[in-house]
């Protein structure tokens, strides 16, 4: 009996004993992540947070809007069964487009985590931080969010600017805003990076404040054609989409960025257009701004710092690793014929019958397109991105090439510059604008010109930047005031357009019709619907809804004071 | 010779001499069909026992003034006075008296007459004649209220189990499972895999299962407080009983089969389909389909997938005990092979229990199960699309025996090649132990402190081959192998009272505390660099290219709980319960809930008054109930701010991982029941009845963010978890039991089960005030379901097709006042052959604002079924049985997300031959030339009245096969579920050859389905278990048909 009290008494005294620490026993230990809260100690960590906003957050981007808006939109590229290339070519589009959701996320993805960054270096930082870190890193993270919204602003016109992902989450139907605020946002954000970010990256691919002035040039531009006088004040938005001639206020403020650059910083042309092109070339004198991808197979990096580019323009297994949905991606047919005979970045970018590359296929004595495999019958394949395989330079795998890309380059400035100096003229023969327009036309291998129109810039970039995803947003720069002119020339780029090489001719023939599909681009068809799912879950992306005004706050960066 | 060795065993075992009196009293027991054998034969009051032998025979010492006990498993006891008699020959009858059936409830038993709260309980035999490889495909259409879907038809893969309805808009809404007492999390559904092929309740073996409990209501469920809102199944397996051993040997083969084939096009169709496309421009010609006559028929893709898979299950089990202790043992062993190529599934189970009287106050038990399966599932549902999808030009194997594969990129790849070559299986161990001590204070109080513990070691194995199959090419050899442990121990005390005062008051006390701690780790590594694709092992990768990953998480659950039972005369009864509850996975602050239960029933048939009825009216009872339950079911650290490390080119990293929520707390469900259960005519009728009502509050969900928060992609942070509003489900269940005809050895019994649910959303707290689910197939996004206030959760939400543009007319309409006005059109669409032109798809204007877009989509179908049944009938006549089961669905809608794609009659994929029947252009006047030609006003739909898909158009901007009721199909159905025969042979016969038992069956399972849905199987289930992806059919593993022989042996 005595037993029996015993044991119970103790087995009622342990279950007594362990309801009195129940507190201890909910608190649980997250082994595996990092606590924002507590992160932010040092240096290293606000650098730690920026950078991951040079890969991951940009990889759905990189994978497919780059592309397919930079190069597809503006017929740069032909690729006649591709779902998410071809409506965008053939102005097919719908809110409920292949891609559409997926262009719009991959820009809001930067713009959230950017937003992450700024917030926990300002709010969650401890006393272990500098001051200066603090800036940089801030500048750092403004650079890319800034960036994201120029893109934006670019292509779906009023967007929703927001400053702090986390106080939206609870409260995201909210109205979007005018493309002039979205564009003033971004200037914002990047007159900050340019005021605050070292004079030196601090490790090589990382951006400097010349990176910053780089990308002002262009977005200096943008603004100068939607407004009409002086600094943007919320009114002085341009209506007139036909007038003619640009802010110039702007146009200055865009060429002054662009001496900035090439008197200030230690950017340089690359000697040859081709060497841009090769992994061991990644973060070359000339890159201002790269996405900065890992190397290695998706297996072992995983997914989101893996460059992808590659399988989506490579043609075969001999020049790119694994499946490649290059196939029928092909250079249009009015880019193909744009080309000026005896530009060599014709053969880097667009690989054309006969055209030969000794690092692709390096086993078996080189590669020449047509010869060592039958060519497209779509087309000529494009070049630029395509690296070779894992055999040939000993970096690449399936879907993570190991290259770079280019976001923004010296070249871009020196064009830039010329631009900003032609303004509203016919022409130019201004001495600084020849020299830099001549030095990217020289490495080229081409004459140098006298005078400078605005067709000779347009053509210029088009050649300069194939496939690097740009062209489409010097079209729609032009329409803020030339519309017309852009949506005829839309109209008259034979889209769509298959053709392919004729051996009893030699030369590449195109095919007996027109593209067939393409529809007729008007000034609507230079904004982007916004995704249907989206519209379900926020009204004020509806078609009729009106931009309700930015409230901006006092401006941090003194324009007038930026460029001293 | 076995059955001696046994008894000898046993005897050496367990000792069991009974001290003498002066009478040895002799006799048989038996019942109708000869001896029974382990019959248990004891002296009232004392501990003196025996047990029958193989004839039957026993032999016990007594003085003539004591009382023999005769008992047996399943029998009416029998109590005899010795007096003078010397041989006492028994014959035990069967026992009928369900209502003294015990029901397990939580932390404790209670007679099935003292329940006040609504329990629906399968026994044993449900589960034999149903042959189930895992225990939930047994509920199905057998317990009122509780619906069952498989989400596939992979062997091993998971079903979503709903008690009365969705209660929750989270991913798991499934009911936790108690086994024995203690809690098996259903465990996390794997978000990342579409089937949820893990099913945690795979690793049971049915035949160790005696009984399933469902406690549906809430003053049933709430002692299960905070982790009971959807239900609780309690599952009570096979223990020891007293009497010698009983040997039991349970075994069967079986074969299943494809049950629907899809009409596919062969290569033929596909060819002049091809030809069609490229005249209209919307692929180039191919050479090889000139002469589509001379083509022969092409790969059957469906055929070269699915085959004719065998299955075999073999289960031993060995029951016994004596006086003080008792103890069950079985094995078991399971192998089932999938119909599609590569899938399958094998599982080794074993488990013991034994139950000891350590002192005569002094109970212990001690049980174990070990569970071991390898479940192989390389035909995902990505497989089958490929199958479905892959051109019938394509062969399987090329002529020299090479894997062949499409000459287009964009086309899938050979999914054959794939399963056979590619490693996909998973492996897992599961090791469940749980030990009790219960000590008898005084009469009738007793305190019972019980450990469980439950590991889980699950490796899944992956290795991905280098391959070139056409132009479809892998160069890189990669081999993955992730392990996942769980270890999750529970310790639980309670103190029970039990008693019964003037023979009129039942009481029964009792008050518990429990704590909870699960412990999860996961490793993962990955190699690339093999030299060959014939050792798979991550160390014969290249090291230098390996990387590995681990994390672990923990989380704890802390509790307190206690129920009163009060009963009057067995005519009013009360239940009520309390529980409180912490759980680490909230917020300090936002831990600890509350919840209660009331149950109030009345015994009307034991009232005085209703004394005249009691040759009609066994049992009436009335039962009404309120309860509270919780739900946290959530992502740990959902209330906090994490940072991912991220590897980048300049070392590691950080990104934010999710957006937090601070404030999360327990959502809970308040539900109200009302129940009825009559038995009449001596039990030949039953019939139970149960209304309920019950509003869940503070729904736990991750918000599915638009994606301008950076919800989506590779850098974005997850969306967050948030108490997002209200929602209703209320219906009503009925049981009716019948035995029809039960005379000349002759029995008819039917079961019907019915159950109904309406479920609404009341509110929700998000600004949208909807939650909208996307559901992606390579680029395309659509919205597939809205959750939205005033409407049941989940709807399919989309765009309407009212008609086709047949003629040029059909652009025009006339409005109420005579005016002419054009048609709405997509919004940038107009009439042009390039937008939207005769044969394109017109969409309801819903809004009316004259254009298509966006704020015309609209709620266009409902995948909640109006309600669900079953009908089972039985029919014996000597030993043979004949169980015909039918279940079946009715009011539910299904979205056949395949057609969006295999009725596209745009791709170049192979589709279903009806795609061939799209509409096709005649010009009105052929003489017409040029531009006037190809005007749209000369032109109409040639097949209007034969067809309904849209034109071949090279562009469109109509999107004709955008997200729309054409894709929504009537899901309900009648299965013939079940047929299955069994022979059992005569007594007298069995007992000849020293056996017990013998029986032999035979068994058809997913015999027929009427349905008028057109995809594979009507029976969808969650796409990855989502409550709000119910009913969307996507490449989904079909539903077997299955044939199976057994024999069950027992001795």
């Amino acid at each position: 009996m005595k037993t029996k009290i015993l044991f119970i008494a103790a087995l009622l005294g342990t279950g007594m004993m362990t309801t009195s620490c129940s507190g201890d026993f909910l608190n649980q230990q997250n082994t595996t992540n990092l606590n924002q809260d507590t992160f932010f100690d040092s240096d290293e960590a606000v650098s730690e947070a920026t950078s991951t906003l040079y890969n991951y957050v940009w990889n759905s981007f990189n994978g497919k809007l780059y592309y397919s808006m930079g190069d597809g939109r503006s017929n740069n590229i032909t690729a006649q069964w591709s779902s998410y290339i071809k409506v965008y070519t053939n102005f097919n589009e719908t809110s409920l487009s292949d891609g559409l959701q997926e262009g719009w996320a991959s820009l809001y993805s930067v713009v959230a985590q950017s937003n992450n960054v700024i917030n926990n270096i300002k709010y969650k930082s401890s006393s272990g931080v500098s001051e200066s870190a603090k800036t940089q890193g801030i500048a750092e993270a403004r650079f890319m969010r800034g960036v994201a919204y120029w893109y934006l602003a670019s292509l779906w016109g009023n967007v929703i600017l927001y400053e702090n992902t986390s106080s939206l989450v609870n409260n995201y139907v909210v109205p979007t805003n005018s493309r002039a605020d979205v564009m003033e946002f971004s200037i914002r954000d990047l007159e900050y990076a340019a005021k605050y970010l070292p004079e030196v990256s601090s490790v090589a691919g990382r951006v400097n404040r010349y990176s910053a002035f780089g990308i002002l040039s262009r977005i200096y531009l943008s603004m100068a054609g939607l407004t009409t006088d002086g600094q943007y004040d919320g009114k002085n938005v341009a209506t007139d989409f036909n007038r003619g001639i640009r802010n110039t206020y702007y146009l200055d403020l865009a060429r002054k960025a662009a001496e900035k650059v090439i008197d200030g910083s230690s950017f340089k042309l690359m000697t040859s257009y081709g060497s841009l092109f090769k992994i061991a070339n990644n973060n070359c004198s000339e890159d201002m701004f790269q996405l900065q991808w890992l190397k290695g197979s998706t297996d072992a990096i995983g997914w989101g710092c893996n460059q992808d580019i590659s399988s989506f323009f490579g043609w075969s297994t001999m020049v790119s690793d694994g499946t490649n949905w290059g196939g029928a991606t092909c250079c249009s047919w009015d880019l193909f014929n744009e080309y000026e005979t005896g530009d060599l970045r014709k053969h880097e970018s667009v690989a054309a019958y006969g055209d030969s590359y000794a690092d692709i296929n390096v086993k078996g004595g080189g590669y020449t397109y047509g010869v060592t495999e039958s060519a497209s019958t779509n087309g000529a394949n494009i070049k630029k991105y395509v690296v070779g395989t894992h055999d040939d330079n000993g970096v690449s795998y399936k879907q993570s090439s190991g290259i770079n890309t280019h976001m923004l380059r010296l070249s871009e400035v020196y064009l830039n510059l010329a631009e900003a100096i032609l303004g509203n003229s016919e022409s130019t023969t201004d001495a600084e604008a020849l020299k830099y327009f001549n030095a990217v036309r020289t490495r080229a291998g081409l004459d140098t010109k006298a005078s400078i129109s605005y067709e000779d810039l347009r053509h210029e970039r088009r050649m300069e930047f194939a496939f690097e995803g740009l062209y489409w947003y010097d079209l729609v720069n032009r329409a803020y005031y030339k519309q017309q002119e852009v949506v005829n020339y839309l109209n008259n780029q034979n889209r769509n357009r298959t053709y392919k090489y004729n051996s009893d001719k030699g030369t590449y023939v195109a095919s007996e019709n027109a593209g067939t599909g393409v529809a007729t681009a008007t000034a609507s068809n230079l904004l982007l619907p916004y995704s249907d799912a989206d519209q379900n879950k926020n009204s004020y992306l509806k078609s009729n809804s009106t931009p309700a005004a930015y409230s901006f706050g006092a401006r941090e960066v003194d324009e007038s004071t930026l460029f001293e | 010779m076995i059955k001696a060795f046994w008894l000898l065993f046993l005897l050496c075992m367990f000792p069991l001499w009974t001290y003498a009196q002066n009478v040895t009293v002799k006799g048989t027991v038996g019942d109708d069909g000869g001896p029974l054998i382990g019959a248990t034969v004891k002296v009232k009051g004392s501990s003196a026992g025996s047990v029958t032998d193989m004839d039957g025979k026993y032999s016990i010492q007594a003085t003539p003034k004591q009382t023999l006990v005769f008992s047996y498993l399943g029998y009416e006891t029998k109590e005899i006075v010795v007096g003078t008699k010397k041989v006492i020959n028994v014959n035990l009858s069967q026992d009928q008296k369900i209502l003294n059936e015990v029901v397990v409830v939580g932390y404790g038993q209670m007679k099935r007459s003292d329940v006040t709260g609504s329990v629906v309980s399968v026994n044993e035999k449900a589960i034999q004649r149903s042959v189930p490889t895992s225990i939930d495909q047994v509920l199905q259409g057998r317990a009122a209220g509780v619906q069952i879907q498989a989400n596939s038809g992979t062997p091993g893969a998971n079903t979503s189990i709903r008690i009365r309805g969705i209660n929750s808009l989270n991913a798991t809404n499934q009911p936790i499972f108690v086994i024995d007492g203690v809690v098996v999390e259903p465990g996390g559904v794997d978000t990342s895999d579409p089937l949820s092929s893990n099913n945690p309740l795979a690793s049971i073996n049915p035949s160790d299962i005696v009984s399933m409990d469902v406690l549906k209501d809430a003053s049933a469920a709430a002692i299960y407080g905070s982790r009971a809102s959807n239900g609780v199944i309690m599952i009570t397996t096979r223990r020891g009983k007293v009497g010698e051993a009983t040997i039991t040997y349970d075994g069967y083969v079986g074969w299943q089969e494809q049950a629907k084939k899809l009409d596919m096009m062969d290569l033929k169709q596909y060819a002049t389909h091809h030809n069609a496309r490229a005249e209209n421009g919307i692929v180039a010609a191919s050479s090889s389909f000139v002469n589509v006559d001379a083509l022969g028929d092409g790969t059957d893709w469906q055929e070269a997938l699915f085959r004719r898979a065998l299955m075999t299950s073999h289960n031993l089990s060995i029951t016994g005990g004596n006086t003080s202790s008792t103890y069950a043992i079985s094995g078991g062993y399971l192998n089932q092979d999938g119909i599609a190529v590569g899938s399958g599934y094998k599982r080794l189970t074993l488990r013991g229990s034994t139950d000891a009287q350590i002192k005569k106050w002094l109970k212990g038990s001690l049980d174990f199960s070990l569970t071991d399966s390898k479940q192989v599932v390389g035909a995902n549902n990505d497989i089958i699309m490929n199958a479905l999808e892959s051109q019938p030009s394509v062969a399987v194997k090329s002529a020299d025996g090479s894997y062949d594969g499409p000459d287009d990129v964009w086309m899938p790849v050979n999914a054959i090649a794939l399963t056979n070559m590619r490693e996909n299986y998973n492996k897992k161990t599961n090791f469940r132990a749980n030990s009790s001590l219960e000590a008898t204070i005084i009469k009738g109080l007793t305190f019972k402190t019980e450990i469980s513990a439950d590991y889980n070691n699950n490796k899944f194995y992956y290795y991905e081959p280098n391959y070139k199959f056409g132009v479809l090419s892998n160069n890189t050899r990669t081999g993955k192998w992730t392990k996942t442990d769980t270890k999750y121990w529970s310790w639980r005390n309670i103190l029970t009272y039990i008693n019964t005062f003037n023979n009129v008051h039942n009481v029964n006390f009792m008050i518990g505390q429990e704590m909870n701690h699960s412990h999860w780790e996961n490793q993962a590594s990955t190699a690339t660099g093999f030299l060959s694709n014939s050792v798979h092992d991550i160390s014969a990768g290249d090291v230098s290219s390996s990387t590995g990953t681990g994390t672990q998480v923990d989380n704890s659950l802390f509790s307190y709980f206690g129920r009163a039972f009060y009963s009057y005369a067995d005519r009013y009864l009360v239940t009520a319960t309390l529980r409180r509850d912490g759980s680490s996975r909230f917020a300090e602050g936002h831990r600890w809930g509350w919840f209660p239960s009331a149950a109030l029933a009345w015994r009307v048939s034991n009232e005085p008054f209703m004394k005249s009825t009691t040759n009609v009216i066994d049992n009436l009872k009335l039962r009404f109930g309120y309860g509270s339950t919780g739900n946290q079911n959530l992502s740990d650290w959902a209330y906090m701010s994490l940072l991912a490390s991220k590897s980048t080119p300049w070392g590691t990293g950080v990104l934010t991982a999710n957006n937090a929520n601070p404030d999360l707390k327990w959502e809970s469900t308040d539900s109200y029941n009302i129940g009825l259960d009559l038995n009449m005519f001596h039990n030949r009728i039953e019939f139970i009845f149960d209304w309920y009502y019950k509003k869940t509050r503070n729904l736990l969900l991750q918000i599915p963010l638009p994606a301008y928060l950076g919800s989506s992609g590779n850098g974005a942070a997850s969306n967050p978890w948030a108490n997002v509003g209200s929602m209703r489900n209320s219906g009503i269940e009925m049981t009716l039991n019948t035995v029809n005809i039960d005379k000349n050895n002759f029995q008819w019994r039917s079961n019907i089960v019915f159950s109904l649910n309406r479920n609404k959303v009341l509110s929700l707290d998000t600004n949208s005030s909807s939650i909208d689910k996307t559901f992606q197939v390579g680029s395309d996004v659509s919205t597939v379901t809205r959750t939205t206030v005033g409407h049941p959760i989940g709807q399919f939400w989309g765009y309407k097709v009212i008609g086709r543009f047949e003629k040029a007319e059909d652009f025009y309409y006339k409005d109420a006042n005579g005016n002419v006005k054009t048609v709405a059109l997509p919004e940038g669409s107009s009439i042009a052959k390039d937008k939207t032109w005769i044969g394109d798809y017109i969409f309801e204007d819903v809004n009316g604002d004259g254009k298509i877009n966006n704020e015309d989509e609209t709620f266009i179908g409902n995948p909640l079924p109006k309600f669900t049944y079953g009908i089972g009938n039985t029919f014996t006549y000597k030993g043979f049985e004949l169980t015909i089961f039918i279940s079946g669905s009715y009011g539910n809608d299904v979205i056949n997300y395949n057609r969006r794609f295999l009725e596209d009659v745009r791709s170049n994929s192979n589709l279903l031959t009806s795609a061939s029947n799209y509409a096709k252009l005649g010009y009105i006047d052929e003489t017409l030339t040029g531009a006037a030609k190809d005007d749209y006003r000369n032109l109409y739909v040639l097949n209007a009245s034969s067809s309904i898909l849209p034109r071949l158009s090279a562009s469109s901007t109509n999107a004709n096969n955008r997200m729309s009721d054409l894709y929504v199909e009537d899901g309900s159905y009648i299965r013939l579920q079940n047929i299955s025969l069994g022979y059992t042979l005569p007594k007298n016969l069995v007992r000849r050859m020293k056996l017990e038992n013998v029986k032999f069956y035979m068994n058809l399972q997913n015999v027929y389905t009427w349905t008028k849905y057109g995809g594979f199987d009507p029976e969808v289930g969650s796409m990855y278990g989502d409550a709000l992806m119910t009913g969307l059919d996507y490449g989904r593993y079909p539903s077997p048909r299955i044939y199976t022989f057994g024999l069950n042996v027992s001795f």
